[in-house]
């Protein structure tokens, strides 16, 4: 109940009118970035950082909200009306939804999707506002031993699970890993990798790597591809809709979407894209079984508004499930938590145990504006889901024009200086290099905002045990942890040699057929 | 965060896999990657190709350089001589060490793809010409901010990168430039106190 009073404080100091404006304009925004193809809300998120310094955290956090549950939403309408998701995170509502769109029932997948996205945030929110107290409770047992080995798991399962290639997504980590290192080392005092420059004693600011990997180094990349880049041409909507038919069939998805975006949105690198799998397999799953049972048409395949109420609520909910470890331990989850965490320290807060008990207030605030997000998610998109959709229209060369724009004033905007404008012109170019050869980018932020935390941790642990390193594996907590990085790196090798033998298993059964 | 919860991780795996094989037949069951990422375009996911030719050596080379300058970097920081151990060069040896042993793994990929001749090559869609104009755009920026200002530095960006992604319409062009450019400048000298370089326009104002 004590959760519920907080929550209930928490909306009362959220709902100002200036915080309102700042929620509805983090939803509009996450909503546009979330459409074009390309940009996600970590982007957006990123872009925002040097603007946002000017403001209260209140409503910084609360624009950020805004921001992370309008990009979620916003991928799902290209997803069903172009077949092209704006982010991961709605690949799998393509599969459906576009069919839907293909049928005429446009208006319908845009429908179940907005409320579904609706539904999958409130209840999400809910969840996290009960659950991330529990997080901190426990976190308050933790030292720097296990701070270090939660950081290294964050690292393992980031790099490991999230990436196609675990070898790229290792390199890509420790490359962040590498940058993050530059600057003068908190611990000691030492100035380490300034090569003589000034600037560099600072460290490269989380906002230039970010702009640049994301933001500029995907204007560069779109731009190298030139003519082999995504076009969008004309596209026909309706407003979203739903019968009472539709309805009947969308809740029951909502909330099984719901309840896997949340189970798997606190786990580190499982992000958004294995609930949204997940639950669109499961709801194929028991589209097949009524099909046998009832003698329901199944309709996968061809359009089936299951496939969209599924995945589209799982992915709501899985954007707030990460506030539980960000807010509860100060881990990032997913390349939108990374920033926002940058972002804390950008004020001065620190995620974990700590925030919960000196910025009380703040915290419950920020989940509150979570819930004021939902609902403006609802109120922006119902009605505007088919104007969403023109600004695909927008000319390309302004599009990205305008976003190299704002990335050199974020970048500009930190400290008034040009030398992160070279600084940036660097990580962009490493962000092209790894976008061209297929490095995911994500591994490289967490590294970037998580590797001072786990070396300062690593060395504080040391520094209290005077060198003795058994302190690393002194709790049953580390010890656990460890176990945990073990499985998250053995679970691909696994897939993968399931499914080298799956293929030389298909070979095998070819080979004949062919002979004959 | 229990053991459980890695379990669900494992089978959502699974699942996402057999999601998307059945859905995309088009996706041949020996490729080796993830589902989740196979979807994430149509055509070839960049993420799992495998490289070949000269351009293949990139990314190792590029992890080999970080990694020598990190584990130099380990050799030389001067600890201060009151520091606590392990001191400021331990992580920089760490993390230099993996990206060597990374670009090692690397290589060893590229120099079994060269054998079984399976690789495509990475860069046949590349187009060399708009990526040098926005980079281009990017240091004139750079150069000329401080002293032409913000709105004359910034639209010109804009109409640089424009012009890189196909805009021919000069003029027009430059009209939107210069009015985002203003709009900017405006808008954060205004909205948020942020003062923006306003050039020599400072000095005939």
């Amino acid at each position: 109940m004590d959760t519920l009073i907080n929550l209930m404080d928490g909306l009362a100091a959220a709902l100002t009118p200036q915080n309102l404006m700042w929620a509805f304009l983090g939803v509009l925004l996450g909503t546009a970035v979330g459409i074009l193809p390309g940009m996600g809300s970590a982007m957006a998120v990123a872009l925002l950082l040097p603007v946002t310094f000017r403001l209260d955290p209140t409503s910084a956090f609360i624009l950020f909200a805004g921001v992370y549950y309008g990009g979620m939403f916003g991928g799902a309408t290209t997803s069903i009306l172009l077949n092209t998701p704006g982010q991961a995170s709605s690949i799998a509502t393509t599969y459906e939804g576009h069919k839907m769109a293909l049928k005429g029932r446009a208006a319908q997948a845009l429908g179940t999707a907005v409320i579904g996205s609706f539904v999958a945030s409130i209840i999400g929110t809910l969840v996290v506002a009960l659950f991330a107290p529990v997080m901190v409770a426990f976190a308050l047992n933790f030292g720097p031993g296990e701070y270090f080995a939660l950081t290294v798991f964050s690292f393992v399962a980031v790099a490991a699970v999230v990436s196609g290639s675990v070898l790229r997504g290792v390199t890509s980590l420790l490359i962040g890993l590498a940058i993050g290192m530059v600057g003068i080392d908190a611990q000691s005092g030492t100035a380490r990798f300034d090569f003589g420059s000034s600037s560099l004693l600072d460290g490269v600011d989380i906002v230039i790597v970010t702009v640049g990997l994301l933001a500029l180094g995907e204007v560069l990349y779109i731009a190298a591809r030139g003519k082999s880049a995504p076009d969008f041409a004309a596209i026909r909507t309706g407003r979203p809709w739903l019968g009472r038919k539709d309805l009947r069939r969308s809740w029951k998805p909502w909330l099984r979407g719901t309840a896997m975006g949340s189970a798997f949105g606190p786990i580190p690198g499982s992000g958004a894209e294995i609930p949204t799998f997940l639950s669109l397999g499961l709801e194929r799953k028991l589209a097949e079984r009524r099909a046998r049972r009832k003698g329901v048409k199944n309709e996968f395949g061809e359009g089936a508004i299951e496939g969209v109420a599924g995945p589209e609520s799982a992915n709501n909910s899985s954007a707030a499930g990460t506030m539980v470890p960000l807010l509860g331990l100060g881990l990032p989850t997913s390349a939108t938590a990374a920033i926002m965490l940058a972002a804390f320290q950008q004020y001065g807060l620190q995620p974990g145990p700590v925030l919960f008990e000196r910025n009380a207030d703040l915290v419950w605030t920020l989940l509150a504006s979570l819930l004021i997000g939902s609902v403006l998610l609802l109120v922006i998109n119902l009605p505007f889901a088919p104007l969403w959709a023109k600004l695909l229209k927008l000319p390309k060369p302004y599009l990205y024009a305008g976003i190299t724009l704002f990335s050199v004033l974020a970048v500009y905007a930190i400290n008034t200086s040009v030398t992160h404008l070279v600084m940036l012109l660097v990580i962009a170019v490493l962000g092209l290099v790894m976008r061209t050869f297929g490095v995911p980018v994500a591994p490289a932020l967490i590294g970037v905002v998580l590797g001072p935390i786990a070396e300062t941790e690593f060395r504080r642990a040391l520094a209290a045990s005077s060198g003795d390193p058994s302190i690393l594996v002194a709790s049953g907590i580390s010890v656990g942890l460890y176990v945990l990085v073990a499985v998250a790196a053995v679970v691909p090798l696994i897939g993968y040699l399931r499914k080298r033998r799956a293929a030389t298993r298909v070979i095998d059964v070819q080979e004949p057929t062919e002979k004959v | 965060m229990s053991p459980k919860g890695t379990d669900e991780t494992t089978t959502a795996e699974t699942e996402a896999s057999e999601t998307v094989e059945t859905t995309e037949s088009t996706v041949s069951p020996g490729t080796e990657e993830t589902s989740v990422n196979t979807a994430e375009t149509t055509a070839v996911d960049p993420e799992t190709t495998a490289w070949s030719g000269p351009a293949a050596w990139v990314v190792p080379a590029l992890a080999a350089i970080l990694g020598l300058v990190a584990v130099w970097g380990a050799f030389t920081i001067e600890a201060p001589p009151n520091a606590t151990r392990p001191g400021p060069g331990a992580f920089p040896g760490a993390v230099g060490a993996l990206l060597l042993v990374a670009a090692v793994g690397m290589s060893v990929v590229n120099l079994r793809n060269a054998g079984s001749g399976t690789a495509s090559a990475p860069l046949a869609w590349f187009e060399g010409r708009p990526v040098v104009l926005v980079l281009a755009g990017l240091v004139v920026h750079t150069a000329l901010l401080e002293f032409v200002g913000w709105l004359f530095a910034g639209a010109l960006l804009f109409w640089i990168v424009a012009y890189a992604f196909g805009a021919r319409a000069y003029l027009r062009d430059a009209i939107v430039a210069l009015s985002m450019s203003a709009a900017v400048q405006v808008g954060f000298s205004l909205g948020l106190g942020l003062n923006l370089p306003g050039g020599f326009l400072e000095l005939v104002l």
